[in-house]
């Protein structure tokens, strides 16, 4: 090799590169972190609210940056609409903006993110909730305890909830009638809601399904686990929220209360829930309920709006959604779910969380309290594209134009029936329904295939509940 | 290019020249290289940034327990002794092999078909329809194609189904069941993908000289046996081309699954970059992600020195 002789020049020539990189690594290593904060004007002092996009149109972003500016001219807000198709999706988009050092002050989060940011990300909204108590009194007042409560993680509240939805059954008009079948009662059964899917099936043609659900934690088997009496994992309260509670509850409304739920110990053998499965495969054998299928029911509005399905579960969003659709106030119409052991049902509610890491958490709370105002939710649910968590706000006005007729079974859910709860969702959720999803897939391919689906769900889930998040 | 070009971007030094300075380049072609760096730099810092640091750095973040909120932790060769033990990652590899294999293999059959067809006999606007819509659908967003495609592909109301009803076949679980899922998934993928290859093959049969199909029609050779041993010799160098592309994307295969069965029924249709994602941006866990990014990297790239490998025998330069 002729390059073994090394020249004077080319050695100083070699020494000055390593010590120009030598010098360059140090100063890197010794700088800060750079973040996408770093980046000139990027961080222009506003609160930044990160919302899910699709529920948050440009609308809606006028109504909270408008009406915040009139009550705080003072705090510049800036709402961050992030798109994305279902709440797992959104979170992982707000994840990466932590992991990118450009965290929104408040995120938007639903039942399935509330205890994973309550433990990780989170701040408890107890001291500030405590301090102006006797602002929010009329709120507590108007809000069902239940949709608090599934907003506090291990005695502390951290989120107000601004929405909720439950899952009641929606039912095609056209579709009872050419059946020849009245609207349900409000108490009906597991058994009345298999007749009325048969004779939906004998009245309407080949390409007609009477049943149609969407494979996915909210509205998918978990109906029918509460109905049955039980649930995925072992449902708990955790202690403490006394302070809460006694604070701005009557006593009737405080019963059972605790320091809100806990979802340990995986339980996907237990004989309900594999007589859930089981009732769910006999109903596709039968031809009455569609294969589970993954997504967020987009197409479902489609071919229920058409008569092409007769029942599905859905909660107050739909409402909009249906109207949205052309459907005429009269053409549907909602009950609850149908009874089997219990005629507990789950919904899914939704607030704004509180980060850790915000510099601005006075501002940021006194966003939160604002978004939770009577007269900002007013304007932000004008097309009943959700279920208000005020119960003030559903009236017979707001459902006038859109429907359904029975528009009361929304609240009446939690009224009526107080053990109604939300959604399993530990903070390991997004693991936990990847799981679900999964494994409901192959154990309703055939009835055989129940118990064998389900043990290996049960194993997947001892799995991931044992991680650390 | 010519060999007297070569020292304007590395000069030549004879093997026996001493170092002491003789063989020094001169101002002029200092001048050149400088030029030439500055030409190819934004490509190098493009290649550097967006592909040399990522791979470094996910082989780096394997090594590591990290969940975005905390610092990462040292892990050594844990998170990849984990991604050995977890049977959806086993299944990922399983799925993705099998996929690459059906799905290469009929996205070439397809693209060479009908590059053949067209490049036959027709007229020439006939051609260029051909061509513009075989392509067409690569242009398009796979997530878009795929989120129409699930519609059309929907056992109870999609239009496939209801074609097959037409004539007398029962409705198809084509997304829903574990045996038919992937053959949904392969063939949204192929219709999507084969107009690269189709358009490779065009360009390579067009490049085939004529006089040597007319020397092998003198010699007897007709249709399919021309085909073998005449024109798919000669297309050999794109075929090669073309599938090392193909399994490098097909082993990359991601919105397809994702939009139409979410992985399902089961593992059934779940990849190996559905898993990267799934365990990065659902489950947080980004090393043991990253450790599967590694462990598909080494995949593609033994697939391909293999396919390069082989092509040796099969491929043949005139």
């Amino acid at each position: 090799m002729t390059d073994s002789h090394l020249t004077r020049r080319t050695l100083l020539r070699y020494g000055a590169y390593g010590a120009g990189a030598a010098a360059l690594a140090g100063t890197a290593a010794s700088w800060d972190r750079l973040t996408g904060a770093d980046i000139p004007g990027r961080d222009d002092g506003s609160l930044v609210v990160a919302t899910l996009g699709p529920a948050y149109g440009p609308e809606a972003i006028r109504t909270l940056t408008e009406g915040f500016k009139k009550v705080h001219p003072d705090i510049k807000l800036r709402i961050n609409a992030v798109q994305a198709t279902d709440w797992s999706d959104f979170f992982a988009k707000i994840l990466t903006q932590i992991a990118a050092g450009t965290a929104p002050d408040l995120v938007y989060v639903a039942t399935e993110g509330v205890q994973l940011f309550a433990q990780r990300l989170g701040v408890a909204l107890d001291a500030w909730v405590k301090r102006d108590a006797a602002e929010l009194r009329e709120y507590f007042a108007d809000v069902h305890p239940s949709l608090v409560e599934s907003m506090m993680y291990e005695g502390s509240l951290y989120q107000l909830p601004v929405e909720f939805n439950a899952a009641d059954m929606y039912l095609n008009s056209q579709v009872l009638k050419r059946a020849g079948a009245g609207f349900p009662a409000a108490d009906w059964t597991r058994d009345d809601f298999t007749e009325l899917l048969r004779d939906m099936k004998k009245s309407s043609g080949s390409q007609f399904t009477p049943y149609f659900w969407t494979n996915r934690l909210w509205g998918g088997v978990v109906p029918w686990l509460f109905a049955n009496g039980t649930n995925l994992l072992t449902e708990s309260k955790a202690p403490g929220g006394a302070w809460l509670w006694d604070g701005f509850y009557p006593s009737a409304a405080r019963q059972g209360r605790g320091g809100g739920f806990r979802w340990t110990t995986p339980q996907a053998t237990d004989a309900r829930v594999e007589e859930s499965y089981d009732y769910l495969a006999s109903l596709i054998q039968e031809g009455l309920c569609t294969r589970p299928e993954g997504g967020n029911g987009q197409n479902l509005i489609g071919v229920f709006s058409t008569g092409r399905v007769g029942v599905t579960p859905a909660g107050g969003f739909w409402a909009g959604g249906l109207h949205l659709a052309g459907m005429e106030p009269g053409s549907f119409d909602v009950q609850y779910f149908p009874r089997w052991r219990t005629q507990r049902m789950q919904y899914g509610a939704a607030g704004y969380s509180l980060l850790r890491t915000s510099k601005k958490q006075d501002e940021a709370w006194e966003f939160i309290k604002f978004a939770a105002r009577r007269d900002t939710l007013m304007r932000l649910f004008e097309t009943n594209q959700t279920t208000p968590a005020r119960r003030s706000m559903l009236t017979a006005d707001r459902y006038r134009e859109s429907g359904p007729r029975h528009w009361q079974v929304f609240y009446d859910t939690l009224d009526k029936f107080p053990d109604t709860g939300p959604i399993p969702a530990p903070p390991q959720v997004a693991e936990v329904e990847q799981v679900l999803l999964k494994h409901t897939g192959t154990a309703l391919s055939s009835r055989r295939s129940v118990g064998p689906a389900l043990r290996r769900m049960q194993s997947d889930l001892e799995k991931a509940m044992e991680r650390d998040v | 290019m010519t060999n007297t070009q070569m020292p304007a971007v590395r000069p030549s030094r004879p093997a026996t020249t001493p170092a002491t300075g003789a063989a020094q380049p001169s101002a002029r072609d200092r001048g050149t290289r400088l030029l030439a760096t500055l030409f190819l730099a934004p490509t190098i810092v493009g290649i550097v940034v967006f592909t040399v640091v990522p791979i470094v750095g996910s082989v780096v973040l394997s090594l590591f327990h990290w969940n975005v909120i905390d610092s990462p932790r040292w892990a050594g060769a844990a998170n990849y002794r984990e991604v050995f033990t977890d049977s959806t990652v086993l299944v990922s590899f399983r799925n993705t092999l099998v996929f690459m294999v059906l799905a290469v293999a009929l996205q070439l059959l397809i693209a060479l078909v009908l590059a053949l067809a067209v490049n036959g006999r027709m007229p020439m606007w006939l051609r260029s329809v051909f061509r513009s819509a075989f392509f067409f659908p690569l242009v398009l967003s796979a997530a878009s194609i795929s989120v129409v495609m699930k519609y059309l592909f929907n056992q109870d109301f999609g239009v496939v189904n209801w074609v097959l009803g037409q004539v007398g076949i029962a409705p198809v679980p084509w997304l829903t069941s574990e045996h038919s899922a992937m053959a949904a998934v392969i063939l949204v993928y192929v219709w999507q993908q084969f107009g690269f290859s189709f358009l490779l093959f065009v360009g390579g049969l067009n490049n085939i000289p004529k006089e040597i199909h007319e020397a092998a029609s003198l010699d007897g050779a007709t249709g399919l046996r021309k085909h073998l041993h005449v024109t798919l010799p000669l297309l050999s160098p794109t075929l090669l081309v073309a599938t090392v592309v193909g399994v490098i994307n097909a082993l990359q295969v991601f919105e397809q699954p994702y939009v139409l069965t979410d992985g399902g029924p089961g593992d059934s249709t779940r990849t190996v970059v559905m898993v990267i994602y799934e365990s990065a941006f659902e489950q947080l866990r980004f090393g043991e992600a990253s450790a599967v990014g590694v462990l598909l990297f080494v995949l593609i790239m033994a697939v391909t020195a293999l396919q390069f490998r082989l092509s040796r025998r099969f491929v043949h330069y005139q």
